[in-house]
């Protein structure tokens, strides 16, 4: 369950980078077309992969559920600090990145 | 919508509590139509078209509710719950009519 | 209404969340609390001991006791312990009683004897208040669920008002005064939606059949029993032959539900004419075994010989729906963290609402901060709004102090605890009356705070329930309630500090500037 929480919160972090305002406030860069929409793409494909841990760990009605659960925690979290711990948030980002992975590969997750 | 406190009109005062009426009541009368017709035409057991005639009919008091402080006048809010309703119960009425 | 759709679901957004945001409040508020309600009774009764559960040991226990005191009684009712709720309830009609002739009782799971606990309504107040509002049958049913409609509304008219939902769906600023305020109840309102949606939706769900009734009468005329029948199942009702009959021991019987269903969790268990030729059993599953909450359908047994009579449950996907929603909505199902997002959520729906009464009186207030002076109509938004608010909190908080320094053994002190709840919150709606509207708030805020933030301290006190005790016994339902009632004294008290501190915003700016910028807040959400 944890991996899918990081999942979705990677997923919408990813998402938020997508947006051209919101990447040139966080990464302090100007971005090209190409990377908003690979970051897009990537956004939703962790959304994706956030659903599928979801469904399978407790099939498609609890899994549904705890899904949408988890991905407004995680969104909520992610907005509302953002103005006031945006490194924070980024290093977060960085740690679901590579711990959600992990724990899918994992056998115990 | 702009509006200076004590200054409004009582025709705009009189059309906004026609438009609530319209919403309250008239939009409650569309969607109980609603209800009934789902739950007599549904092709499935009648506790379940029941059941699902009185689900789906917020959506209908829903919409009604919207239509009835989106539409051009007070008038138009009344004409646009009635006549579905009357259409609806209408249809209600043949269907009951053809089940027993 | 002739400006265009946006323009007329904006203001029918405003209007309605104004008129409807005291009440949505409090039924948000105390529905959040219902989440831990069994939590809220066990700090409340401190009395009932937590024991190691065992089911089949607890049922023999509650079968000793009524055999004892009510060898006689039409009906027994049964609830066993469970994680959540320590008791072990038995309730019976008494003999040719009517409605109102029902005993309950509760008992210590490991002995079997009547547990003397404090009556007190406990997490079940805050509970059925937000659906009945403490108002004559039925009419806080019938205000809330139209209150549920009017959230609906209010939802969906904000989702098509909020013009840049998706661009600015990341978007909070804060420390920009009513832009703030504005980004926090979009935020709260957007990002949280899914629950939101489902939260008032099903509202009216669970309420349909009162609120909706007309497809039931089209379909079954005046044979509404028929209806419910069809739903759930006829109930297999038995009468007694007055022949006297020994009954099994309910604990053979559990087993038999355990051979059927394997880790089943039981809800409650109904004895039909006990001590009679005609026992019957029913063994009923517990609502969070599965998300959709049904009522019917259990395993029916013979009383005397232990035959099955009949085992039900509803398959059919209207119901499964509607008894989803329910589900989704009492959130039974739902373990410890997620119970703990629902909680969360719930904050969050009431957050939104309370925004939005900050926002509605802000924006108009800002129009008149020159003059010095506000007209009646905003000042009685004003007293309503930090009365439904701050006030509420007070409410509550005065319920729980109410509960611990009521003596036990005081007659009727369930009913005065209750009464406690009204009599604070009145008498903020007086004090709110009373003072200037930033004084009131910080006073409201403050004092809430101070409530809530000693309540630890109070129940230390009172009782020998502190956090210390209930930390090293692992008893988290007990400590949770302090720690909750701490945290939000804390919180409480950071809100009370900002009120305390004379408004920022008007400083930054020139006067015509400001009322410029707030004047576009609003036409810029809706253009």
């Amino acid at each position: 369950m944890l991996a899918v929480a990081l999942f979705g919160f990677a997923g919408f972090a990813i998402l938020c980078l997508s947006m051209e305002k919101h990447y040139k406030d966080l990464l302090s860069a100007a971005p090209s077309a190409a990377r908003l929409r690979s970051l897009r793409v990537g956004g939703w494909l962790l959304l994706l992969v956030a659903l599928w841990l979801a469904v399978r760990h407790s099939g498609w009605a609890m899994g549904l559920v705890e899904l949408f659960a988890v991905l407004m925690a995680g969104v909520t979290f992610w907005v509302f600090l953002l103005p006031y711990k945006p490194r924070l948030l980024l290093g977060a980002l960085a740690i679901s990145l590579v711990l959600g992975p992990v724990l899918v590969v994992l056998p115990s997750a | 919508m702009k509006s200076k406190a004590a200054g409004l009109p009582l025709s705009y005062r009189l059309a906004v509590t026609s438009r609530c009426l319209a919403a309250v009541f008239g939009g409650y009368l569309l969607a109980s139509m609603s209800s009934v017709c789902i739950s007599l035409l549904a092709p499935i057991p009648k506790a379940e078209a029941v059941i699902s005639g009185m689900m789906l009919s917020f959506l209908f008091y829903l919409v009604a509710f919207l239509w009835c402080f989106a539409s051009r006048s007070a008038w138009q809010a009344w004409l646009g719950v009635l006549l579905p309703s009357l259409v609806l119960g209408a249809i209600n009425g043949l269907a009951y009519w053809m089940k027993s | 209404m002739k400006e265009g759709f946006r323009q007329a679901m904006a203001w029918l957004h405003t209007w309605t969340g104004l008129i409807f945001g005291w009440l949505l409040f409090a039924i948000f508020l105390t529905g959040t609390l219902s989440y831990f309600k069994e939590e809220i009774t066990h700090w409340a009764q401190p009395e009932v001991p937590t024991r190691a559960l065992d089911p089949a040991a607890s049922l023999a226990l509650a079968q000793t006791y009524l055999q004892e005191h009510a060898p006689n009684a039409g009906s027994w009712f049964i609830r066993l312990p469970e994680a959540r709720e320590p008791a072990l309830s038995v309730g019976w009609r008494a003999e040719g009683a009517g409605r109102r002739g029902f005993i309950d009782k509760t008992l210590d799971p490991a002995t079997g004897e009547e547990v003397q606990a404090r009556e007190t309504r406990g997490g079940d107040f805050f509970y059925r208040f937000h659906f009945q509002l403490e108002m004559p049958h039925p009419w806080g049913r019938w205000l809330s669920t139209f209150a549920a409609f009017i959230m609906l509304l209010g939802l969906v008219t904000g989702i098509i008002t909020h013009k840049k939902i998706f661009k600015e769906f990341f978007t909070f600023r804060p420390g920009k005064g009513q832009r703030s305020w504005l980004d926090g109840h979009n935020a709260i309102g957007v990002l949280v939606l899914p629950f939101h949606l489902m939260i008032s939706y099903s509202s009216l769900v669970i309420f349909m059949s009162m609120v909706m009734p007309a497809s039931i009468i089209a379909s079954y005329g005046d044979n509404t029993r028929g209806f419910f029948n069809d739903l759930f199942g006829a109930p297999r009702e038995v009468k007694a032959t007055g022949v006297a009959a020994p009954m099994l021991p309910l604990p053979t019987l559990y087993e038999k539900v355990q051979e059927q269903a394997p880790g089943t969790r039981l809800g409650w268990i109904e004895v039909q004419n006990p001590g009679d030729q005609n026992a019957r059993v029913r063994f009923t599953r517990h609502a969070g075994d599965r998300i959709a909450h049904m009522r019917g359908g259990g395993w029916t047994y013979d009383g005397v010989n232990g035959e099955l009579q009949g085992a039900s449950t509803i398959e059919a996907t209207p119901m499964l729906i509607s008894g989803g929603m329910y589900g989704l909505h009492m959130g039974v199902f739902a373990g410890p963290w997620l119970r703990w997002l629902y909680f969360f959520f719930g904050l969050a729906g009431t957050a939104v609402i309370g925004t939005g009464l900050v926002l509605w009186l802000g924006k108009r207030q800002l129009k008149h901060a020159k003059s010095g002076s506000q007209p009646g109509e905003l000042r009685l938004v004003e007293v309503l709004n930090i009365a439904s608010m701050s006030g509420l909190l007070l409410g509550v908080a005065a319920f729980f102090w109410a509960n611990r320094l009521l003596p036990v053994g005081l007659e009727g002190r369930a009913g005065w605890e209750v009464n406690s709840f009204f009599l604070l919150w009145g008498l903020s709606v007086l004090h709110a009356m009373l003072r200037p509207g930033r004084r009131a708030w910080a006073e409201q805020l403050g004092l809430a705070a101070l409530l809530w933030g000693t309540l630890p301290l109070l129940n230390q006190l009172t009782t020998g329930h502190g956090l210390v005790h209930s930390i090293a016994a692992g008893d988290w339902a007990m400590a949770g309630v302090d720690l909750t009632a701490l945290g939000s004294g804390l919180f409480l008290a950071w809100a009370a500090m900002k009120m305390w501190r004379p408004p920022v915003v008007a400083a930054k700016r020139a006067p015509k500037a400001a009322k410029a910028a707030s004047a576009n807040l609003i036409e810029s959400e809706v253009n």
